[in-house]
């Protein structure tokens, strides 16, 4: 049976809750589907130009640590374990060679005394590190970490931001590499890093490292490294085997050449 | 546990507590082990040629060896291009034909080479890894062989 539709009475009232309802599922449908304004920066996501002009100035000028006083506010050793305090102890400066002009990867690659410039795109933060050529791709779009990554020096990072802080996640890692500028000291691929990026003041950027490795440390170790600006510096070449006269000789031992050039 | 003998000497005993500590900062591309770090030798002599390349800058130098003996070419590892460049050298900071004092961590083992800790110009300017210790009597300016 079938009710004549019309404007009066009881059908104008049925006609006001039946729109009123439908309007709130239709609210409660385009808010489900497309984040909400507060929501666009911290989800990872592809994101618009006009997203990317609203983050924190990563991006004008390239930076550099600072050196001397303020460059590391925070100062720790590595807690290694057993079996890789006894690699460091049988490490000897002399006799195991630097890599030869091989990249330290990560985390060592940002202790670098060169500057570095960090580029914001729609999928990514793109970090280029003058020492040695070293390009980080830091993916922002959503995707997850990888559950069974290549091994590599600079791993694979993922990134969101938690307001004016970049949050990054490494994992993946060459296990030849050096944990810290010390050779002696070494990570297991296990080593999972974890990285907040921040402006301290408008030309000043901090980055808190939290390095994670169950098998070579007893417990996670946190460094802390300030950058500074520079406005009219630009990122310049690094071929490292131009004119590299360190070397390791068949037995293992570093050298250097002196030999003249012509 | 270090004292400031030159800003070099600061920076690289800072370096080497950090290095130990931290792991944050890592001089160039290996480590000062060949040098012997707590010792400076100065060489006077004439530059035959000054190298602007990476991973480091090397200045080679015609020292006298005395008594009419041929001179020996020392060679002196310097730091990147990059990181002097930005701080007052170039590749004209150092010609050959410049009669020039170097100060070094001298290799072990006596052989010819060292690790750069400064150099007086024969206009009297002393420079350092850190750029110029003292006001510069003259302007090192030329073409910019590196961005800054």
């Amino acid at each position: 049976m079938s009710r004549p539709v019309n404007k009066s009475g009881l059908g104008r009232a049925w006609t006001r809750i039946g729109f009123a309802a439908f309007a709130t599922l239709a609210a409660l449908a385009v808010s489900a589907a497309e984040p909400q304004a507060t929501e666009v920066l911290r989800r990872p996501h592809v994101m618009s130009w006009s997203e990317l002009d609203k983050l924190p100035d990563f991006t004008t000028g390239i930076w550099e640590m600072s050196l001397g006083r303020g460059a590391l506010t925070q100062r720790s050793s590595p807690s290694l374990t057993p079996t890789y305090a006894a690699m460091l102890k049988a490490y000897k400066a002399e006799d195991t060679p630097d890599a030869n002009c091989l990249p330290p990867g990560m985390p060592v690659i940002m202790g670098q005394p060169y500057p570095m410039q960090i580029l914001f795109g729609p999928r990514e933060v793109t970090i280029d590190i003058e020492a040695y050529m070293q390009v980080r791709h830091i993916y922002t779009d959503g995707r997850p970490l990888p559950v069974d990554p290549d091994p590599t020096f600079n791993g694979t990072s993922i990134g969101h931001w938690e307001g004016q802080t970049l949050v990054v996640d490494t994992v993946g890692f060459e296990p030849d590499t050096p944990l810290s500028a010390n050779w002696g000291m070494h990570h297991s691929g296990k080593m999972r890093i974890v990285e907040h990026f921040r402006l301290t003041d408008p030309d000043t950027l901090q980055v808190v490292t939290d390095v994670n490795d169950p098998v070579a440390l007893t417990k996670p170790w946190t460094t802390t490294r300030v950058f500074e600006r520079h406005r009219d510096w630009t990122i310049a070449e690094y071929i490292c085997e131009q004119n590299n006269r360190n070397l390791v000789d068949q037995s293992g031992k570093a050298g250097i050449i002196l030999t003249p050039p012509k | 546990m270090f004292k400031p003998v030159s800003t070099t000497g600061w920076l690289t005993s800072a370096l080497a507590v950090t290095g130990l500590a931290c792991g944050s900062v890592a001089w160039g591309h290996h480590s000062f082990a060949m040098f012997d770090m707590q010792k400076e030798q100065s060489l006077t002599g004439t530059i035959k040629q000054f190298q602007w390349t990476n991973p480091h800058t090397w200045v080679w130098i015609d020292v006298p060896a005395g008594n009419g003996a041929p001179a020996k070419e020392w060679g002196i590892e310097g730091m990147s291009p990059n990181f002097l460049g930005r701080r007052g050298w170039t590749v004209h900071t150092l010609n050959p034909g410049d009669r020039v004092t170097i100060v070094i961590h001298p290799v072990k083992n006596g052989r010819m080479g060292g690790s750069f800790v400064r150099v007086t110009l024969a206009d009297g300017t002393v420079m350092n890894m850190m750029g110029s210790s003292t006001p510069p009597k003259r302007s090192h300016a030329a073409p910019a062989s590196r961005a800054h």
